[in-house]
């Protein structure tokens, strides 16, 4: 059997394991294993399993995984969503569209420390669905903005994903993060301008709030103040070189247990919730990155990346058309899976293809995560939508896609403008050490 | 009058809960011990220009502990990114077999992983690594870190006996959390 049929071979298994729910990461070290295995023999293979697993849960570097998902745990345990809508709340509900534009606002932030677009959706789903349909706003337009503001924890740091994309293709943890900052920011202004938008077209269809007193306004900052501070302290930190990537996680989250004790919103029941919400979700990340690290010698000895690079090259398309089809594959698997068993499983096939056609590793990072982000909202299958309707009983899938649409379209817009300009995704890492 | 004779294995079910609550908790702990580890050690180097001895050493291989006994607690509770596509349009039975054949899968795929690990925990014995700055010996930590990986090897096999025989028994973490 030829490399090229066993590579051909191992792809099929690999899908058809996926399918049957075999976690993804096991799935790729089975079929990565078995593949090297019939190549090299099942003597190394065996021993790459030990010598990767034991490799990657020991890497000092990788830590930053856990610990971003630790602050992010322990702050969200500590009730900052709902304090974070009512600040945004107070500050923007006079308007109209205003619940909107706090839900978004709130969403960014909350997203940005808790890290899980998934999480944020369902989190919002509870907090600022109820209250936008008490003011009289639309079903689909309360969930499709919470869908779409849900997506913005994948590209405000500390993103996960983009730090499972840096450990993947070796790039600087820290300068990743910082690539995320002024896209999630443009993706936050231009979805509150989307709802300016939607008023000024139909503006019978979201209803203003009363403006509220500045004393009440200064009262809600007040109880978001502290954990944003210690967000700022953390990314500054990280960005002006006084800590790694490591250290800022493992700050972040010391710190955030420490603001959460003082406030008293952190009782040992919610420490051990976050502790152990933290460990469960790194160790899924940490399963898949040893899956794919396997999977990737597989790859490397059937010499797939460079075939599919050779292939893609001389399409004769030219570098953007192959990077709109990477983008379209990646809306079309976007139906199929998540972002995080999205990235893992396909950026070490197409790392290589894109170092080739000489794009800008930091740019792509954060074009494949909006990319992916976009999947989860997309229809037919939106993972954010399917969270909004486990939370949101009495809403039906056509309303929250109805709903979504606007934003859909300004991710796609907002895709092309960083298509055009790479240097808002890339101004800020060139300006790091 | 309310009967509190127990149902059969009810006793046994108890005791294996608090065997899963026993390893979610010590997974739960290094994750802990490690964000402190990095705080202390980071105010000691910044304001007090002074480190703790083997804390660099010492906080990767607690992170692969809490990677590893974070593995046992995530397969048990079925935590693992997983591809639903096929799982959410089947028919209850039919998700219960897929249940089991992916929990079969990861059973089998874990045992590989624990067997080539204890000789990875051997090899660090025989060859003495120790420490940077302490020169202590890194073998136990590593083995702490591989009894994480056989008890995902009982977790996950009492997962299987569970989605066969005791499905109700069974508690998954669901998929998007509301985290107020």
């Amino acid at each position: 059997m030829s490399n090229d049929a066993i590579a051909i071979t191992g792809f099929v298994v690999l899908f058809v394991l996926m399918l049957l729910r075999v976690p993804v990461g096991m799935a790729m070290g089975l079929v990565g294993v078995t593949g090297y295995s019939w190549i090299v023999g099942p003597g190394p293979a065996l021993k790459l399993v030990g010598q990767t697993s034991m490799r990657t849960v020991t890497d000092y570097t990788f830590g930053v995984i856990p610990m971003f998902m630790l602050m992010g745990a322990f702050v969200s345990v500590s009730g900052l969503s709902r304090e974070m809508f009512r600040c945004a709340d107070a500050f923007a509900g006079h308007l109209r569209g205003g619940l909107g534009i706090a839900t978004v606002v709130a969403c960014g932030g909350f997203a940005a420390i808790c890290g899980s677009s998934v999480a944020t959706a369902a989190t919002f789903a509870a907090v600022a669905y109820p209250e936008m349909r008490r003011f009289g706003y639309p079903q689909s337009f309360s969930t499709g903005v919470i869908a779409a503001g849900g997506t913005l924890g994948a590209m405000l740091p500390p993103s996960t994903v983009l730090a499972v994309y840096a450990i993947l293709t070796q790039q600087d943890i820290g300068k990743l993060f910082m690539a995320g900052v002024l896209p999630g920011l443009l993706a936050l202004l231009m979805y509150v301008l989307t709802i300016a938008l939607i008023v000024r077209v139909r503006p019978g269809l979201l209803p203003a709030g009363e403006p509220r007193p500045w004393r009440e306004r200064l009262a809600a900052l007040r109880l978001v103040w502290a954990p944003l501070a210690l967000f700022v302290f953390v990314i500054g930190g990280l960005y002006g070189g006084f800590f790694t990537p490591t250290e800022a996680g493992g700050v972040g989250a010391s710190g955030a247990f420490i603001l959460g004790v003082l406030r008293r919103t952190l009782d040992r029941a919610k420490t051990r919730e976050a502790l152990l919400q933290a460990t469960r979700t790194a160790a899924a990340v940490f399963t898949v990155l040893i899956g794919a690290l396997l999977f990737g010698y597989f790859l490397t000895i059937t010499q797939t990346p460079q075939k599919l690079t050779e292939f893609l090259t001389g399409l004769g398309v030219g570098r953007y058309g192959v990077l709109a089809l990477i983008m379209l594959m990646y809306l079309l698997l976007g139906c199929l899976m998540d972002a995080m068993a999205m990235i893992i499983l396909t950026v070490p096939i197409i790392f290589p293809v894109i170092t080739t056609l000489g794009f800008d590793p930091i740019w792509f990072g954060v074009i494949i995560v909006m990319t992916v982000e976009l999947g989860l909202i997309h229809p037919p299958v939106g993972m954010n939508v399917f969270v909004i309707k486990s939370v949101v009983k009495d809403v039906s899938f056509t309303t929250i896609f109805k709903g979504v649409l606007p934003f859909v379209a300004t991710d796609i817009l907002r895709l092309i403008i960083l298509i055009a300009l790479p240097i808002i995704a890339l101004y800020l890492p060139s300006r790091m050490g | 009058m309310v009967d509190a004779t127990p149902r059969p294995g009810q006793g046994a079910r108890s005791a294996m809960d608090r065997f899963i609550d026993a390893i979610e908790w010590c997974a739960a702990t290094f994750v802990g011990i490690v964000a402190l580890n990095i705080f202390i050690a980071v105010v000691l180097r910044k304001f007090f220009s002074t480190s703790i001895p083997d804390s660099y050493d010492i906080g990767k291989m607690l992170l692969g502990t809490l990677i590893f006994w974070g593995i046992a607690a995530t397969s048990y509770r079925g935590g693992h990114i997983t591809v639903d596509l096929v799982w959410a349009a089947a028919s209850p039975r039919h998700k219960r077999w897929i249940d089991v054949f992916a929990t079969l899968v990861l059973l089998f795929v874990v045992t590989v992983q624990t067997v080539m690990l204890f000789d990875k925990v051997r090899v660090t014995y025989v060859d003495h690594v120790l420490t940077y700055d302490l020169n202590i010996p890194t073998w136990p930590f590593f083995a702490v870190a591989w009894l994480g990986d056989v008890s995902a090897v009982l977790l996950i096999a009492i997962r299987t006996y569970r989605l066969v025989f005791q499905p109700q028994a069974l508690h998954d973490a669901p998929q998007g959390k509301v985290v107020e």
